[in-house]
């Protein structure tokens, strides 16, 4: 049990600030937020000056999983590979997940890569220590989507489809047209064996993303979010649109109900010709005040994962609001991501994940994490705390 | 033109208020109340931050390859034929143009340090340019300004995968040594073939430039140092990967280090950039130059970011914003140029709303480079 002492705290349940304590109990959530709560037998961390927050969402990451030439979540033996599982592609133990913990990012979605125009599940993992069950929170968490140069990049060196967006758009439709039928036969046969369609797992895993349950995460960039927001129309399924660079040219298409969010990023303004070359982020502001959830990724660890505060800094720095950037990273990606129950802000009865900083670190450059909590446990300390 | 009541932060460690007069390019004058002239341009720069443009030491800025061009083919800094290219000289593959799309200027940077790849053993010599313009020669402040030489592990994989030399560590130390020893003895002779790669390694000996090391970790430096012993070479380490506050040696053979970042690499070795312990030795006197990733994944963020995070532990702008620019100028040789705000010194100037070493919320009003706006708040970023 803690107590955190006058805090100025950043619930992000709205974007005003307040001086109070949080107590967190021994189940790992918040049990309350007010001011001068007095338990006995809890540990007092004692934070005036300080800012408590909620701990960081990373909404599209692939650490665990990929690392140079050793990947486990890039199955490009096959463009359309619904049937794999980023679950299994994770090592619980990667190093990046401390480095994640330094940084405040207490929650990842982890994902296939995007070699493939269907790459598999993802999931949506805490970075605390422990097998990827006890971290789990959601599983199957979307089914990871591309378009664009990275499944073009991947067959066309081996001319095989896809090698164009034409290519691309097929795959992806035709896969969730099979879906359809699979699943109108799985309905109509009411469970009578003989009439069931031949098991198909990929097939399986497209299920919930038609019933709406998880969203088609698609890595798109430029004009190819018309087309996946067109496809999400389509098959009236929830789509989030990562990447996103050149979302300031479709602000009215991404208003769509369809697109659950925008997951913007990685933010830093590399030479990345071709599809990467509108450097927009700007965006972020005009999503967010055009009313459409946005957030930021990491990409991890194509960016690190130390560098998500200057990413929302950058964000700051191109005329969106700090707590508003704040709130792109905490309560838009734990909605986008559906893990809203649980993260992503601090009310009572969520899980206690929370940051201290030394001041607000989308607005001040010099403010250090000093203190992550998980569930309720300190995993990353700073020695002058 | 009169820059007028701007918040000047020299680059130096020193901060104050003044008026700024630039004449053809350069600072003509530093002072209070300076009165303008007829037809002068006044800037009124009354409550904003003034900044000497950022100097990114190790960059491939303007330079052209794969990504850009219509056939594969290697980037312009990166000859991958043979790993010892001493002679080979990095102004020939610098494309103004190419710099100029860029926009460097509005992330704040005026100058660059343009560099060959780590790729070599030895990779060519290095060259400092402008951050905009067409002509390459015109954008040049100056040219051979170091040697880039590598021992890091990328010589060895792109090499060893050819089944060519190198394959390993040990080779890389043994020709570091070795190509300097036949440099030492090597003469011009009449009638004989002149070697350039040996010309090119004298004029390191001779002192007339720096060797800039890039090595993967500590001890690669310490190989390095006791390899170089016999020549009395200038060095420049870079990289700083593993180097942390022990590595007092630095200190006593005042060489200066050159970090790069470890953003966009995917790189085992540059996560293991320890900024707290390089801050430590700063603070015990070690020159710091804080660069950026130079490979195709180099972003325009990275020098302000690197100063960010340095913030975060020095947690004063007087130490962290020379990183940025007047140690990176003297690292370059063209200290006497560029790199603070200074009387005689090119107009190498930012002018910043809110303080960038501060605030998220600090933008760029107008960015100068030898006192022609580059960068005005406003202007689209254009597309590659």
């Amino acid at each position: 049990m803690y107590v955190i002492r006058n805090a100025t705290v950043y619930s992000m349940e709205d974007d005003k600030a307040r001086n109070a304590d949080i107590l967190v109990n021994d189940k790992g959530k918040i049990e309350k937020i007010a001011r001068n709560i007095n338990v006995k037998n809890a540990e007092v961390i004692e934070a005036s000056g300080k800012v408590v927050i909620p701990g960081f969402v990373d909404a599209h990451s692939h650490i665990g999983g990929v690392w140079m030439e050793d990947e486990d979540l890039n199955e490009c033996s096959n463009p359309c590979t619904p049937e794999m599982d980023s679950y299994y592609g994770i090592d619980p133990k990667d190093k990046m997940f401390n480095i994640a913990i330094r940084n405040g990012i207490t929650t990842s979605c982890l994902i296939p890569g995007s070699g493939n125009v269907i790459g598999g599940w993802g999931i949506v993992l805490k970075s605390n220590e422990g097998s990827i069950d006890e971290r789990l929170l959601l599983h199957p968490a979307c089914l990871k989507a591309a378009t664009g140069i990275n499944p073009k990049g991947v067959y066309s060196p081996r001319t095989q489809l896809p090698m164009t967006r034409m290519g691309i758009a097929f795959i992806l439709r035709d896969y969730l047209r099979k879906v359809q039928e699979y699943k109108e036969k799985k309905e109509k046969a009411k469970g009578d064996k003989k009439k069931m369609p031949p098991y198909d797992l990929g097939l399986e895993h497209g299920i919930p993303v038609l019933e709406k349950k998880i969203p088609l995460k698609v890595h798109t960039y430029m004009h190819d979010m018309v087309t996946v927001v067109e496809i999400a129309r389509e098959f009236d399924i929830y789509v989030t649109i990562d990447h996103a660079q050149g979302a300031s040219d479709y602000y009215d298409v991404l208003k769509d109900r369809h697109v659950k969010g925008v997951i913007f990023g990685p933010i830093s303004s590399g030479l990345f010709p071709g599809e990467g070359g509108k450097i927009d982020y700007e965006c972020c502001k005009g999503l967010d005040d055009r009313g459409i959830k946005v957030t930021v990724m990491t990409d991890g660890p194509v960016t690190p994962e130390n560098l998500l505060i200057c990413q929302m800094g950058e964000a700051v720095r191109r005329g969106m609001d700090p707590v508003r950037a704040l709130g792109m990273i905490t309560r838009n990606a734990a909605k986008i991501l559906m893990v809203d129950d649980r993260v992503g802000t601090l009310k009572e009865g969520k899980d206690a994940d929370l940051l201290i900083f030394e001041a607000l670190p989308t607005l001040d450059v010099r403010a250090n994490l000093l203190l992550t909590m998980i569930n309720g446990k300190v995993v990353y300390k700073k020695d002058e705390i | 033109m009169l820059i007028k009541n701007g918040r000047i932060h020299d680059g130096k460690g020193k901060i104050f208020e003044s008026d700024i007069r630039i004449e053809k390019g350069k600072i003509l004058k530093i002072g209070k109340d300076l009165k303008a002239g007829k037809n002068e341009e006044v800037v009124n720069a009354k409550g904003l931050e003034v900044f000497p443009g950022f100097i990114q030491t190790l960059s491939s800025w303007g330079i052209n390859g794969s990504a850009t061009e219509i056939r594969p083919s290697s980037d312009d800094n990166d000859e991958l034929s043979d790993p010892i290219t001493p002679q080979l000289n990095v102004k020939y593959a610098f494309n103004g143009r190419a710099a100029t799309v860029q926009q460097l200027g509005a992330f704040g940077l005026t100058t660059i340090g343009v560099t060959p790849t780590d790729n070599n053993l030895f990779g060519g010599t290095m060259a400092v340019f402008e951050v905009d313009g067409l002509n390459p020669f015109e954008m040049l402040i100056k040219d051979e300004i170091g040697m880039k030489a590598s021992v890091r592990k990328n010589v060895k994989m792109i090499y060893g995968k050819r089944n060519a030399a190198p394959q390993t560590k040990m080779w890389l130390f043994e020709q570091l040594g070795e190509q300097f020893r036949k440099a030492s003895e090597y003469k011009i002779e009449k009638g004989k073939e002149r070697d350039m790669k040996m010309e090119a390694l004298q004029k390191v000996l001779k002192k007339k430039m720096p060797l800039f090391l890039s090595v993967d970790t500590k001890q690669d430096a310490l190989h390095a140092l006791e390899i170089l012993k016999p020549y009395r070479i200038k060095l420049v380490l870079c990289n700083g990967y593993e180097i942390d506050e022990n590595a007092k040696w630095l200190l006593d053979k005042k060489i200066p280090l050159v970090v790069r970042s470890n953003a966009m690499t995917m790189d085992e070795t540059a996560m293991k950039l320890d900024l707290k312990g390089i801050a430590a030795l700063s603070e015990k006197g070690l020159k710091v130059a804080l660069s950026g990733v130079d490979s195709h994944w180099q972003i325009r963020e990275d020098v302000l970011w690197l100063g960010i995070n340095m913030m975060r532990i020095l947690k004063d702008e007087k130490k962290v914003l020379p990183m940025m620019t007047s140690i990176p100028a003297e690292i370059l040789s063209v200290s006497d140029v560029t790199g603070s705000i200074e009387e005689g010194k090119r107009a190498d100037i930012v002018l910043w709303k809110n303080n960038p070493l501060e605030s998220y919320q600090a933008e760029i009003i107008t960015t100068y480079m030898g006192g022609k706006a580059i960068y005005r708040k406003g202007d689209e970023l254009r597309c590659m």
